[in-house]
């Protein structure tokens, strides 16, 4: 390890309505591999697009090579020798290699661009990082681990003294991850400062030699990888002191009957081989880091996305539901991560909304009855909380919480038996997350069944009566709520190995 | 402006709608002033006349644009409608009322071809419609064997059709435009269909994971749309009575100026009947008003594009400063 070529001091970040980052330090030596991690929402994403441009700092300084510097664009940061690896590649599908490399900066030759220098030049970068790769081919042809690849060559390209990844691991196999080491390691040797973003502990162990710990936008410490232990890890990303008391334990009485049976559903990479039961009056929390596959597997239960295999069972009798209509019909409602884009229909008015998952109820004949609909979403309006002049108001204008009460209701008003809300209270203030946590207690005490996917800790504490917790698709552990602690959901949360 | 537009009567009547109503009223007192003759009902109607068929054009794409699609297959299509059933009329001697009804049929079928296209098979909806429109102006050209078909007269047998525009001084044509306008906005905002429509035109993929059945409804949406460019084939040959076959496409961006001039947006999931039928009026009146002031007929088309353009381009600038 050389000397520090970046130091961020006092970073300080506020998006309305949440402290992103909170006078967080951080900083990364020449040849050094140093690991940035946390939970979801902990600012590791934040900081570093502070870094690199695309936010712009409240207060702070950051400090590279000895100066002091404020990038206002990626171009800037690229400029300067400080790039990052993206877990979603930026690359176009139909270019070849040399020519992704080289994009923005070709090497012309009058006005035509010289595809034969910028081979040349790729083939070099290539020989130097000692992969194997050939700049001709065209890019969509490439496995994802070689896209990666010439991500880092394009890095190393710009003459890059930095480079972040993030979540590199993510989408490659077993060989590729070593092939990504060895690259990692050389890059190393030739004194270029790593920022290594994952929660693979494992990996993180093999391949780093300093561990950043964020948490909650603030940051927590530094520990030197070698002399110190996953729990030790885990325990600075999750130590926090929890206000509101965990679930003390399930409400659920031990002979209730299981409404809802999965076995063996298999949807892709995001979820293999999940089984597991919910039962009457439950609220089974659904945990792990984002990309862990519990919308995927949501979704996939709901008939929203296809299913490769899988049995879903309903109090004990099989059902085919191939599309959110099965889904519906057999009495599961979905409430969506994005209520913006899969939620609500901006264009209408609450009472539309409402009653959108359940029209067939509110017609006269072949009319929509409009006073019966309006009377019933004034209901729910009242039984919610929901803040709107009138039901006649057209949701857009209402807030982000008050929206999400919207798509609520619109479940209610369906009347299903079997809810799943996909991160519920995300983006809504304190106080009516507490209306929501309310609303769902009083829901499974009248006998209906919640999934609740969340990556808030302090939820899934608070809410659960059971947690089941997913990693890279596969189901790595469920708890009683007894014996769920942040520690215990954050261990299975980092495990990749299935129970 | 903005209080203006914050006032109770213009946010029930639409301030877009307003505008065109201030619109066609300064378009008729220009035009007026400009040519004694144009001033008067007698005159007005006997011009509408040959706007019918736009109107009933006009609605059908108001449904398909509302789901966030396109049409451009609708003018050649009521052609071909006109063509098939015209051609059977005189040439197989099939009797009038069954020829009309053969005519929506056809123009029914091309909708539900479009809408299988583009709702089952995710087609994007430009495609489909230009496809199908080349489909109808082919379909015609072989079913007539190229041939000009000719609908007869009123004093000939079967010319009771033609009392569809007007019988004596009743303005026939008007009133069951008029209803079917009617018919069109009970449909869209009071019916089931109506809603999904409209709400799948907004956010198709919160529409679906409501449990509702997309497919169907934005399918439909383009069988409504062909039904009423059949019906228009009707009005169509009623005023003019002569079909060539190969032609058509001119009507297609009159019909959706009308459309989107009257408050419907191309982005899909608002749409307004009474906007498009205030649409239809303007459009008809720019171009009788343009004849009336001695312009020749290719001033007409010239003027038409130029509206097009600049009614959706307020369309989308009034989106984009919404967002």
């Amino acid at each position: 390890m050389g000397e520090v070529i970046l130091t961020m001091k006092d970073i300080d970040k506020t998006f309305p309505g949440v402290h992103a980052l909170d006078h967080v330090n951080f900083e990364v030596r020449k040849g050094e591999v140093h690991a940035l991690m946390g939970e979801n929402g902990a600012g590791k994403s934040t900081l570093m697009k502070v870094l690199t441009g695309i936010y712009a700092k409240d207060s702070g300084t950051i400090t590279y090579e000895g100066k002091e510097v404020s990038f206002h664009n990626t171009r800037e940061a690229q400029d300067a020798g400080i790039v990052i690896v993206h877990q979603e590649l930026n690359m176009v599908g139909h270019l070849t290699v040399a020519q992704n490399i080289y994009i923005g900066r070709e090497f012309r030759k009058g006005i035509r661009i010289d595809d034969k220098k910028m081979n040349e030049e790729a083939a070099k970068l290539f020989d130097r990082l000692r992969i194997h790769i050939d700049p001709t081919e065209t890019m969509s042809s490439l496995t994802v681990g070689k896209q990666q690849m010439c991500e880092i060559a394009k890095a190393i390209s710009r003459d890059a003294k930095v480079i972040i990844f993030d979540e590199p691991s993510a989408a490659l196999t077993e060989a590729e991850i070593e092939e990504l080491f060895k690259i990692i390691r050389d890059l190393r040797e030739q004194q270029v400062g790593i920022v290594y973003i994952s929660h693979r502990m494992d990996e993180i162990k093999v391949i780093t030699d300093r561990v950043t710990v964020m948490r909650d936008g603030a940051y927590v410490g530094t520990l030197i990888t070698k002399d110190c232990s996953k729990e030790d890890i885990i325990n600075m990303m999750v130590g926090r002191v929890i206000y509101e008391d965990p679930k003390a334990c399930s409400a659920v009485p031990p002979d209730a009957p299981v409404v809802l049976r999965v076995e063996h559903l298999n949807a892709g990479r995001m979820v293999q081989n999940v089984s597991f039961e919910l039962h009457k009056g439950e609220i089974l929390g659904f945990s792990g880091l984002m990309g862990a596959g519990r919308t995927e597997t949501a979704r996939a239960i709901f008939g929203a996305d296809p299913k490769e295999s899988g049995d879903i069972y309903i109090n004990g009798k099989k059902v085919e539901i191939n599309s959110p209509q099965d889904a519906v019909r057999n009495g599961i409602g979905y409430l969506s991560e994005d209520r913006k884009q899969f939620g609500i229909v901006v264009q209408k008015t609450v009472a539309e909304n409402s009653t959108l998952a359940n029209l067939g109820n509110f017609m006269r004949g072949l009319f929509i009855n409009k006073r019966k609909e309006a009377q019933v979403a004034q209901q729910y309006v009242d039984s919610l909380a929901t803040k709107t002049p009138s039901v006649e108001q057209l949701v857009v204008n209402l807030s982000g919480g008050n929206q999400q009460k919207v798509v609520i209701a619109k479940w209610l008003v369906k009347d299903c038996e079997i809810l799943i809300f996909d991160e519920p209270t995300r983006g809504i203030d304190v106080g009516a997350k507490n209306e929501i946590y309310k609303l769902m207690n009083r829901l499974a005490a009248e006998g209906k069944s919640i999934i609740m996917i969340s990556s808030e800790m302090t939820e899934i504490l608070r809410m659960s009566d059971r947690v089941l917790v997913m990693c890279e698709g596969k189901k790595t552990g469920e708890l009683d709520i007894q014996e769920a602690t942040q520690e215990t959901i954050m261990t299975l949360a980092t495990r990749e190995i299935s129970i | 402006m903005e209080k203006l537009k914050q006032h109770p009567i213009v946010k029930k009547a639409g301030f877009n709608r307003i505008v065109l109503c201030g619109v066609l009223a300064l378009m008729y007192l220009l035009f007026s002033l400009a040519n004694k003759n144009f001033a008067g009902l007698p005159r007005i109607l006997s011009a509408l006349n040959y706007a019918y068929f736009l109107g009933f054009l006009s609605l059908g794409v108001t449904f398909v644009i509302a789901t966030g699609g396109i049409d451009f297959s609708i003018g050649p299509v009521m052609f071909c409608a006109a063509l098939i059933s015209g051609f059977c009329l005189t040439s197989y001697g099939v009797p009038m009322g069954i020829s009309l009804v053969l005519s929506v049929l056809v123009g029914m079928l091309f909708g539900v071809f479009n809408g299988y296209l583009v709702a089952y098979c995710s087609v994007p909806p430009f495609i489909v419609s230009m496809a199908s429109m080349n489909i109808a102006k082919g379909l015609a050209s072989v079913f007539t064997k190229t041939q000009t078909v000719s609908w007869p007269q009123s004093s000939a047998p079967g010319g009771w059709y033609r009392n569809l525009i007007k019988m004596g001084s009743i303005p026939v044509g008007l009133i069951i435009f008029l209803a079917f306008a009617a018919l069109c906005a009970v449909i869209l905002n009071q019916t089931r269909a109506g809603r999904y429509i409209l709400c799948l035109g907004s956010n198709q993929e919160a529409v679906r994971l409501s449990g509702v059945n997309v497919k169907k409804w934005k399918m439909l949406a383009y069988v409504i749309c062909g039904t009423l460019v059949g019906i228009a084939a009707i009005f169509f040959v009623a005023a003019y009575t002569t079909v060539q076959p190969g032609y058509g496409d001119q009507y297609n961006n009159e019909a959706i100026a009308g459309c989107v001039m009257g408050g419907t947006s191309m982005a899909g999931g608002l749409a307004s009947i009474s906007g498009t039928v205030i649409g239809v009026f303007v459009i008809a009146l720019l171009q009788e008003g343009i004849l009336a002031l001695g312009a020749a007929k290719d001033y007409q088309q010239v003027i038409t594009g130029i509206i097009v353009i600049a009614a959706v381009y307020a369309d989308v600038a009034a989106r984009r400063r919404k967002n």
